[in-house]
Parts: structure tokens; sequence; C-alpha cells
């Protein structure tokens, strides 16, 4: 999964946009995780992610998820994430997830330097750090840039350049308001690393004609 | 995917969520698809709500509209009559499902999305030591797909810089020979949403695998996402960005981080 690796967008975009997620390795940690994984889950819900959820079940966006059950079916080895909007809440849910000290792998995607100031505020240093060297090949197949920050959000590429064209064009004729356009987005990325909230703001920025 | 003409009432709800864009209305007045081109990700069918609608009842609404110079503006995440449905794939075709819907485990590897650990379990696995960097090379991202064709040329030019492909990977394990990059034949012509080729190598070899990348990029038909990455120092510090950056190369402001949590904790 390097489904968050590549999100684009400036700096001041990306400033509302982290994702923390577990993962587990066969052999070695996945064994046994399933209670570890449900408990990074509510450690996460605490801290009231904007998107919470993991691959095979679905995210909280999707009509037919209601969060508990989605937590108590979560085995060994779910792959699980939630998305979180502001640096202080990442450095708040960090530092419980030290203190809760599952075993399972953890990893944030978002600004590199404001991770690493977290780690270091909660007393640890990264581990690991993987960059994006970002789109090569026929790149002009590629739509406009700001297609591209509402599809990168959703790293498997689930939500389509072409259903980013309709929620633009439904909302700038208030059809559908920025909210409920960024909601349809969301039901489209399955693991929920999808951040509404971010897509939202990008959407009123299309409606009031500033991009 | 395949659509029930019996039931689509071309409403062209799915033609949106297409991740790839390959449903379209027939001469019909109904939604077909694509087949070549559709990578069975499943995302029309999970997205749309059906809702249950009989097809007639549909058509007769929008006949009784339409007399009247009216439209029906219907939600965007819903297909009226549930007219889509997830055929049952046979090989090689499964391949598509199996790299394009995220919600489908790779066999191989136990991981859900692409298949791939990358640094994601680096603290417990150690696949990344100090020395090393991991390059992920992603063929088909953003929203281009692409084929094991294509697929192939990259891990060929890279298969020729004697870099190692990560095992635990699902395009690895679709080679014939690892040592080339050769993939096998039968998967060649398949069509996926995206597709990792997973490899590492020592630091010092980033400038060679950035020319290899340089210089195959133009010779395919999608679009490529690189990433890289390494286990960093004691001080934090990421061993791989001096050597990016001295071959002119720029680097994200963003990224990802494993924050060494995992235990137990892999020890050099």
């Amino acid at each position: 999964m390097t489904n968050t690796l590549h999100r684009q967008g400036d700096v001041e975009g990306l400033k509302g946009d982290f994702v923390v997620f577990a993962h587990t390795a066969k052999g070695i940690n996945k064994e046994g995780s399933g209670p570890k994984i449900q408990e990074f889950m509510r450690i996460c819900l605490r801290h009231n992610p904007v998107n919470i959820g993991d691959a095979k079940q679905g995210n909280i966006l999707q009509e037919d998820i209601e969060i508990e059950r989605l937590i108590s079916r979560q085995g060994d080895g779910a792959a699980a994430a939630a998305v979180f909007t502001d640096v202080g809440t990442l450095q708040r849910v960090i530092e419980d997830l030290i203190r809760a000290d599952l075993g399972i792998c953890i990893n944030v995607s978002g600004l590199l330097e404001e991770v690493r100031d977290c780690c270091r505020k909660a007393g640890i240093e990264r581990h690991s750090v993987e960059h994006s060297l970002g789109f090569w090949g026929a790149t002009e197949r590629l739509p406009e840039r700001h297609i591209l920050e509402i599809h990168t959000m959703c790293g498997h590429g689930m939500v389509s350049f072409n259903l980013i064209r309709k929620m633009i064009e439904q909302v700038k004729l208030r059809r559908l308001s920025p909210k409920k356009a960024a909601k349809v987005l969301a039901k489209c990325c399955e693991c929920g690393a999808f951040n509404p909230k971010r897509a939202e703001l990008l959407l009123e920025r299309f409606r009031k004609g500033l991009t | 995917m395949e659509i029930d003409k019996e039931k689509c009432v071309g409403c062209g709800n799915c033609h949106a969520v297409c991740t790839m864009g390959v449903i379209y209305l027939d001469q019909d007045g109904k939604s077909a698809v694509n087949q070549d081109e559709c990578v069975e990700c499943r995302t029309c069918y999970r997205v749309l709500r059906n809702e249950g609608y009989r097809p007639w009842f549909v058509r007769a609404v929008r006949r009784v509209l339409r007399a009247f110079n009216l439209g029906y503006l219907a939600e965007p995440d819903v297909c009226p009559t549930g007219a889509l449905s997830p055929p049952a794939l046979e090989w090689p075709r499964s391949v598509r499902a199996t790299f394009s819907d995220p919600s489908t485990v790779h066999e191989g590897t136990g991981v859900h999305g692409r298949g791939t650990d990358e640094i994601k379990s680096n603290d417990v696995t150690g696949r990344l030591r100090e020395g090393d960097v991991g390059f992920v090379v992603e063929l088909g991202r953003p929203g281009i797909g692409a084929r094991f064709r294509d697929i192939q040329k990259v891990a060929m030019a890279l298969a020729g810089l004697n870099v190692r492909f990560e095992a635990e990977n699902p395009v690895t394990q679709l080679m014939s020979d690892p040592k080339t990059g050769r993939i096998r034949d039968d998967v060649l012509d398949e069509k996926v949403l995206s597709a990792i080729i997973e490899l590492k190598t020592r630091l010092e070899m980033i400038p060679q695998v950035l020319q290899a990348l340089e210089e195959v990029q133009h010779q395919v038909d999608t679009v490529i996402s690189v990433g890289v990455a390494s286990r960093c120092a004691a001080d934090g510090s990421v061993p791989h960005e001096h050597w990016v950056r001295q071959a002119g190369y720029r680097l994200s402001p963003n990224g990802k981080t494993n924050l060494g949590l995992g235990r137990p904790l892999f020890q050099e």
C-alpha cells in the first residue's frame, strides 16, 4: 500500500491532512493482532477522526458501516486507517499509541517535518521514511492539478477523475453542498484514507470560484 | 463488471463513478462496459446503492416527466435498479480484480490493496537496513491504469541494474524470471488499476535507478508514481535524501513515516 504516499497539494493544504494507519507483518506481529488493531481503532476514535475504516470492510462514510460493528469484526492483520486534520490532534494520537504499546506497526502519512516533530515531542525518533518522487511517464494523460489533489487522497485510485469533475459541477450549480459532494467522493475510498474535510474545503473554493 | 440490460435504465451514474471511465451509453440507450479496458475494481458496484426499483417503473416515471419537459435528478451515488453485477472471473482476467479492488487480499502476500509492505512493517521485518534503499514504482497510478506489458518494460529496465525485487510482492510473484524482470506471458495483456514494482538496493545505486526510470518512462503508455524509502539514522535523519538530491531530483514535503512502535523490534 503506497496509497497515502503520493497525496498532492501545497504545504498549507497538507497541514490539514494526516493519515495514521496500523500494519502487521506475517509471521512476526500479525498473528494475534486482531484485538490490538481494535484498540488502535478505539484510540483513534477518541480523537474524532474525519474518516476511519479498513480496506476489507469500508469506512464510516459509507451508509452501511456502523463503526462499533466494524471494529468488532476486525481480525488479525486488518488494514486500519484514520484521518486527522491538524497536527495537534496527531500529536495526541501518537502519544496515546505510544502509551498503549500495542506492538503493531504504526505509520503516519503527512508532512514529514511535522510528523518528525510530533515523534520528538513524544520522546521517540522515527524509524523509517518514504518520500514521493512524483509522477513520471505519460503525465500528459493526467488531469488538472486540483483534480489530482482530490483524487490522490484515495491512493488506491478509487475516486475517478470523472466523478470529481461531476461533483465540482454539481457544487458550482448548487445542486450539492461541498459537504455532501465530499461525502460521495469519500464513499469510493474503501480503506478510509480519504480526507472528506479537505475535499470539502477544496470544493468550497470551487463554489466560490476561487479555483 | 457486467450490466444487466434488462434492468439498466441508462441513468449514467455508473459512467462517472467508473475509475477507468470505460462505461458508456450504448446505442440502445443503456449502459455498457468496455470489457477490454475494465479493470474489475468493482467501485461502481460498491458505491452505487441499489434503490431496488423495477425498471418498468423508472422508465414509466421518466416518460411521464419527459412529456411535461421535466427531468429527474437522481442522487449521484445510486443505481436505481441494481443493474450492475460483478462476474465470476477466471484466470488470467482474475488478476485484474486482485490488483484493482483494494478489498481483495493478495494470496501471495496476505496484504490488502496493492499488496505491498514497503516500510510499513520495516520496524519489525528489517527489510530495509542501514545502507539500503527501497523503491516503489507504481504503474497506472494516478487514475490511468496499466497493462502488464508496460509493467514488464519497467521491471526489465530495472532488473538490468542487478537490484533485488521484493519477493513478498504481487508483481514479483507474477514474474517468470525475477532476474530479468520478465512477467509470465498469460497476463501481459491484462489491465489493472495499478501495480507496484518493489525493489531494494544500496543507497549509492540511487542515481542509476533514477536514470533507468528516466529512460524507460518514455516507453510506456501510462503514468508512474515513484517512491523512495530508507531506514532512518539514530538521530532521525533520512539517508536517501542526500543521494536523491545529489542526483538532481526533488523530494516531496509529505510522505510516510514508520514510527518504530512494532514489536519485537528488528535488531540489526
